[in-house]
């Protein structure tokens, strides 16, 4: 895909993602049953759980490309690992601000330090160390393969943040839609669940072309300065 | 004073009282209860709004980035 097809995309995936966040919100406020035991404050469960889902996406599709780039060198695949990271940032912090807030009300404190939540923390850390490591270095060569290596180390904290309700005593509940029986939800909560993810994955797609194409732009002219000076 | 009139004189204030009481009781029920169901209404508008912002945030940092880059590319 050329330069301008990827950026044509990515806009076009990211204006579908903003109007489906409305159509979330509306369907939130206006259509989802309200859950008996937790009442209004169960809706933060609507933008929290894809949040979580976008940045693990995120973080593996960085992990997944730096891996790539380690093994082929092949510029493209660090630019769209940078893209992605930042993208996992971005849904990893919406993760870990909006889920005190409903843990205040479903637990009675914004934060506490179980498993699940010191897991998500430290790989919210592992990749602002990614950014750090990437930027630290004299050689930028040398920053991204550091980085890269960041990227993987990161990613591993993955399964350990979705199995650690089941492997320690947690305040999360154990998985409710990603488990191998029947996801135990009601059917319109579900189905607005489902609707969330899809919508905030093609948000991020959305933005992750175009975040892509922003840095592929910058090593263009990177490689111009460097001619020019040349 | 007969019996009658001391009834009164204690029936009034007890009445006057109670009524009092259960005036206030009744506010503080309600609005314990409004604190109780505001709350969470409250952490659900910040919830939602901490999308919009980072999400917006983002693509407008993003913008602001190519549209920086572009013009550089064209100088």
């Amino acid at each position: 895909m050329s330069g301008k097809g990827i950026r044509l995309t990515g806009t076009a995936l990211a204006v579908l993602g903003l109007v489906g966040i409305v159509a979330v919100y509306w369907l939130s406020f206006f259509w989802v049953s309200t859950e008996v035991n937790q009442g209004i404050a169960q809706r933060i469960f609507y933008v929290h759980v894809p949040a979580a889902w976008t940045s693990f996406l995120a973080f593996g599709m960085a992990a997944f490309t730096s891996g790539m780039y380690l093994w082929l060198r092949d510029e493209r695949l660090d630019r769209a690992a940078v893209a992605a990271a930042e993208g996992g940032m971005i849904f990893a912090t919406i993760m870990l601000t909006t889920g005190p807030l409903w843990g205040k009300i479903a637990w009675g404190t914004y934060w506490t330090w179980e498993p699940r939540l010191t897991f998500t923390l430290l790989l919210w850390f592992i990749f602002l160390g990614y950014f750090m490591v990437r930027n630290s270095t004299e050689n930028p060569e040398k920053g991204k393969r550091f980085a890269a290596v960041v990227a993987i180390i990161g990613a591993l904290d993955i399964p350990f943040i979705h199995l650690s309700v089941v492997w320690f005593r947690s305040l999360h509940p154990e998985p409710i839609v990603l488990k191998p029986d029947q996801p135990s939800l009601p059917g319109d909560m579900l189905t607005l669940l489902l609707t969330s993810l899809v919508v905030f994955t093609t948000l991020f797609l959305g933005l992750f072309l175009l975040r892509y194409a922003l840095e592929t732009l910058r090593a263009g002219q990177q490689a111009r300065t460097r001619e020019a000076t040349a | 004073m007969t019996t009658m009139n001391m009834l009164r004189i204690v029936a009034l204030p007890l009445v006057v009282i109670l009524l009092a009481t259960a005036d206030l009781g009744g506010q503080e029920t309600a609005s314990r209860l409004a604190t109780q169901s505001l709350k969470p209404y409250w952490h659900v508008f910040i919830a939602y709004a901490i999308v919009i912002v980072m999400v917006l945030g983002w693509v407008v940092s993003i913008a602001r980035r190519l549209a920086r880059i572009e013009a550089q590319l064209v100088e």
